[in-house]
């Protein structure tokens, strides 16, 4: 039974939220401000906070700061703010996750559960020869499994050595040309959009939101990565 | 008002000052009068060269001579006593002849007087003398002097009264006697028959008097002489006090006209410097009624101190009491005077001080205001005179000196000198000219280059450039206000869509969330459970249409940040297919890329690159006619990169593509599609902000969308 903050200004989503929830078996704390928030973390034992942006009095952005000098807890910011420099900030003051309103509840509880995989369960997987590891995404090579907040994922083939070779050079970036070179080990005659589709699949299995990856990137006119250290 | 400002307006003050002021001068005027009437006696080094001395000493002289003329008379009556001839004497007359001499030779004792004499004869024989012991007459006295005249004719031949005034003919000479009779320069014609006696028949005996004082005179002897003496030494004296206090007195107005006029302009209750009626008056008229006044009575002075002067050389005659009272009136009046000519200077220079003070000085004066006036016209007439005119009168004028001055520098070296400046003058006037042009260009071209904050030092430039540099400062000011204008309203544009989107996403995200709950709950009745499905279709494209909406707005202001980077358009093509393959297919619609050999490179930005070409291929998945081929096509030429895609429209596109590109413009009118009505607006802006060009062309159903990028090598 985890326990999770939700705060915002925003009593109908707080309700909303609560509802899917507490529907999914986890208990909930309500907040309406970064103050409230703060407050309800120092007297509960809170797992993951929900947290916006714009809200009165303190908001997400600094509320995150003071919980991060002392507190490890999982926070996923909501917010209408869809800048990437937004994104970027919150990521970076401590935030773990970040989803843009008007979000899916889906894929809140998704993201959710993600993280408190990571937080409770996972702890640090241990790092033995043939296990590659980016963020959640672990590859154990000898025993041909992926698994992705823990939880087992069923590639193909082709999918198990695009990510192989992704995760095997995470932060490099490979074109269409040159991923279907290392996988197919064939020179690449314009029959690349093959490597875009497998890796939309790819991306569709790994991804909570496969419009808006997380790890497994594309960074257009030049190819796809595997973020480095994502978290 | 400070403590300064309260004495300089106190009334009081000024009073004090201008009693002072006045009294100052009055008493330095009498000392100063006293002083000049001593000044003689201080200037004469011994007291027998003073006019009083000589007065006495005449006075002497002629009592002598008149007694050697008496002694005459008496021996021609002692000689006639017994002839009964001697009419006319009486013995009265006798009586008053012998009380004369005996009063005479009381005078002349040497226990009496000064005075010393000695008669003699032509012939040198001392006929009568009172000097004392055998020492010649000339080393007893401090100067001798000598007197010729005639022993009969008494007094009335060589001394005249007229008009109240005697006039003694010294140093009888006999070779003068000739011109006597006709009158020399110097006396004036007398009527003879009026008061000159007829000649003696017989010649008169000649004497010689040799009279003189010495210089050492005590009060032993109290006579004319100690007087005299006497007076000399207090007048010395009197010179050295009467002149100290005259200068110190002066020096007391001084100091009180210099307070009188510190305090000048300032009024007790009001701030800084105040005018007064005076200071209205033209100070030309002003001035001129002070100094004919001062001239007025500075004649005055001339007037009584002349009258004093004479006063003082004939005090003799007049009584001491009298020639007291005289002398203190006039001292008085000339102190007056004094006082007066210092008022009115103090007034003039008051009234000049007030004028500086308040500054109205130039205005107030009238010399001033005519010049001021003569210049401002002559100086704007040349201002305002159209610029064509000016050059060519300064031309005409320089050319008509030039020609002048050579014509003239042919004979004189001073006029070809002048010739010279001139030429200097009019080089320096056309450095000053350009110099000014070059300030100018230079500024015109650090404006045009874009630097708006620049402005142009119009300090010592001519006058016409001067105008054109400050009409440019002027435009290149408003340009740069209104550029800061521009930035001001993008930011406030930024801030208005975050803000616009921030409270449209919100309650978005409600009804997304509820909607959503709604769906989970058991409905039994089947229609509620259809509405719900609607609810949420539209919710979800509600947040579409919001998302587009921020994208379209910040795509359109620019508000959009950019990083251009060399991207592989092969590739992008690749990746976009990738993505939409599958969905197209679901759609019945095939894709067919024609792509040039190699990978093409444009300096893009990648992900607004991205979007253009989602929102290119989410049009075709939209309209696009099912069964139909979509065509995406790449072409490199002429450093441009053109992307183009074709597609079969399933409605008829009775739009003209401008209007396509407008936002909320759908091909279909009756918008019942999914889309926004915004893809291709974005689109537009997108490819703008990267440098590129987007088209659309509509030939029928045939549907094309051209992007254009510069290539990138």
């Amino acid at each position: 039974m985890y326990t999770i903050l939700i705060c915002d200004d925003d009593q109908d989503i707080v309700s909303a939220l609560d509802i899917y929830l507490t529907s999914e078996g986890y208990q909930t704390i309500k907040a309406y401000n970064g103050v409230e928030a703060l407050r309800a973390v120092e007297q509960h034992e809170v797992h993951l906070i929900l947290m916006d942006i714009m809200m009165p009095e303190l908001d997400g952005i600094q509320a995150t700061a003071k919980l991060r000098e002392g507190h490890n807890v999982p926070i996923i910011l909501l917010t209408a703010k869809s800048e990437d420099t937004d994104k970027i900030l919150g990521l970076n003051i401590g935030a773990d996750d970040y989803i843009t309103k008007p979000f899916n509840p889906l894929e809140v509880i998704a993201r959710v559960k993600s993280q408190l995989r990571r937080y409770t369960a996972l702890g640090g997987a241990e790092k033995g020869p043939g296990l590659l590891t980016a963020g959640p995404i672990t590859m154990d090579d000898s025993a041909k499994v992926v698994t992705v907040d823990g939880e087992a994922i069923n590639l193909t083939p082709i999918e198990y050595n695009i990510l192989k070779l992704l995760l095997s050079h995470s932060g490099q970036v490979f074109s269409s040309a040159q991923i279907y070179e290392q996988v197919w080990n064939d020179p690449a005659y314009g029959s690349e959009n093959t490597v875009a589709v497998h890796i939309r699949h790819l991306r569709e299995k790994i991804e909570i939101n496969p419009a808006e990856p997380r790890y497994l990137k594309v960074v257009w006119g030049l190819g796809y990565k595997i973020e480095k250290g994502a978290k | 008002m400070g403590r300064k400002e309260k004495i300089q307006g106190n009334p009081w003050y000024k009073a004090l000052a201008i009693v002072v002021l006045l009294a100052a001068a009055f008493g330095a005027g009498i000392f100063g009068a006293r002083a000049l009437l001593a000044l003689p006696y201080r200037l004469t080094d011994s007291w027998q060269d003073t006019a009083d001395f000589d007065y006495i000493l005449t006075e002497y002289r002629d009592q002598l001579v008149s007694g050697v003329a008496a002694s005459r008379r008496l021996e021609e009556v002692e000689r006639d006593k017994d002839d009964s001839s001697a009419a006319g004497w009486t013995y009265a007359d006798l009586e008053d002849l012998e009380r004369q001499l005996k009063d005479l030779e009381q005078m002349m004792e040497p226990s009496n007087t000064w005075f010393r004499y000695s008669l003699r004869a032509a012939d040198g024989e001392e006929l009568a003398t009172n000097r004392t012991g055998d020492r010649p007459l000339a080393d007893q006295v401090k100067q001798a002097r000598r007197f010729t005249f005639r022993a009969g004719e008494i007094s009335y031949g060589e001394v005249y009264y007229r008009d109240g005034m005697y006039y003694v003919t010294e140093s009888w000479d006999l070779a003068q006697d000739e011109a006597w009779a006709s009158f020399p320069d110097g006396i004036e014609q007398l009527d003879p028959a009026d008061e000159v006696p007829a000649a003696p028949a017989e010649k008169p005996q000649i004497l010689v008097l040799e009279y003189g004082v010495p210089e050492e005179v005590t009060d032993a002897i109290q006579d004319g002489f100690y007087t005299a003496r006497r007076q000399w030494g207090d007048q010395r004296a009197n010179f050295d006090v009467n002149l100290t206090g005259a200068l110190q007195l002066l020096a007391l107005t001084l100091l009180a006209l210099a307070c009188l006029l510190w305090a000048a302009g300032h009024k007790s209750g009001v701030e800084g410097a105040h005018a007064t009626w005076q200071e209205k008056i033209w100070l030309e008229l002003y001035a001129a009624v002070m100094i004919t006044a001062g001239v007025w009575l500075a004649a005055c002075a001339l007037a009584l101190g002349h009258e004093l002067y004479d006063l003082s050389y004939y005090h003799q005659y007049i009584l001491r009491t009298d020639y007291q009272l005289y002398e203190n009136l006039a001292l008085a009046g000339l102190g007056a005077i004094c006082a007066c000519e210092v008022g009115l200077a103090a007034l003039l220079l008051r009234t000049f001080a007030a004028r500086l003070k308040t500054g109205s000085l130039a205005r107030t004066t009238l010399l001033c205001r005519v010049a001021t006036w003569t210049v401002r016209t002559v100086h704007d007439f040349l201002r305002f005179l159209p610029f064509t005119w000016k050059a060519v009168l300064g031309f005409l004028i320089y050319c008509v000196l030039s020609c002048m001055l050579a014509m003239a520098g042919y004979s004189d070296g001073a006029f070809m000198m002048m010739y010279c400046f001139l030429q200097l003058a009019a080089l320096l006037f056309l450095g000053w000219w350009v110099y000014g042009y070059h300030l100018l260009r230079q500024g015109t071209k650090t404006i045009a280059r874009g630097n708006l904050e620049y402005q142009i030092d119009t300090k010592r430039m001519p006058y016409d450039l001067k105008l054109q540099a400050e009409d440019l400062n002027n435009i290149s000011a408003g340009l740069s206000s209104a550029v800061d204008e521009k930035m001001r309203s993008e930011r406030f544009k930024a801030e208005l869509i975050t803000n616009v989107s921030h409270d449209l996403k919100t309650p978005l995200t409600s009804i997304i969330n509820y909607v959503g709950l709604l769906k989970s709950t058991q409905q039994t009745d089947p229609k509620a459970q259809e509405y719900i499905e609607v609810l949420d279709r539209k919710s979800q494209r509600l947040k579409k249409l919001t998302e587009d909406l921020v994208e379209a707005s910040k795509a359109s202001t620019g508000v959009l940040a950019v990083t251009r980077e060399k991207i592989g358009m092969a590739q992008l093509i690749d990746q976009a297919l990738g993505e939409w393959t599958e969905k197209l297919n679901d759609r019945k619609l095939s894709l067919v890329t024609n792509l040039p050999e190699g990978e093409t490179w444009v300096y893009a930005d990648g992900r607004h690159l991205w979007r253009v070409i989602d929102n290119l291929l989410s049009n075709c998945a939209k309209y696009a006619m099912e069964g139909t081929r979509v065509y995406l096509d790449l072409a490199r030429g002429k450093g441009q990169v053109m992307m183009s895609v074709k597609n079969i429209s399933r409605e008829p596109l009775n739009v003209p593509p401008e209007r396509l590109m407008e936002r909320f413009v759908r091909g279909d009118e009756s918008r019942t599609t999914e889309g926004s009505g915004l893809g291709l607006s974005i689109a537009r802006s997108l490819t703008e902000l990267q440098g590129g060009t987007f088209e659309l062309a509509v030939d029928g159903d045939l549907f094309k969308a051209t992007v254009t990028l510069p290539q990138a090598n």
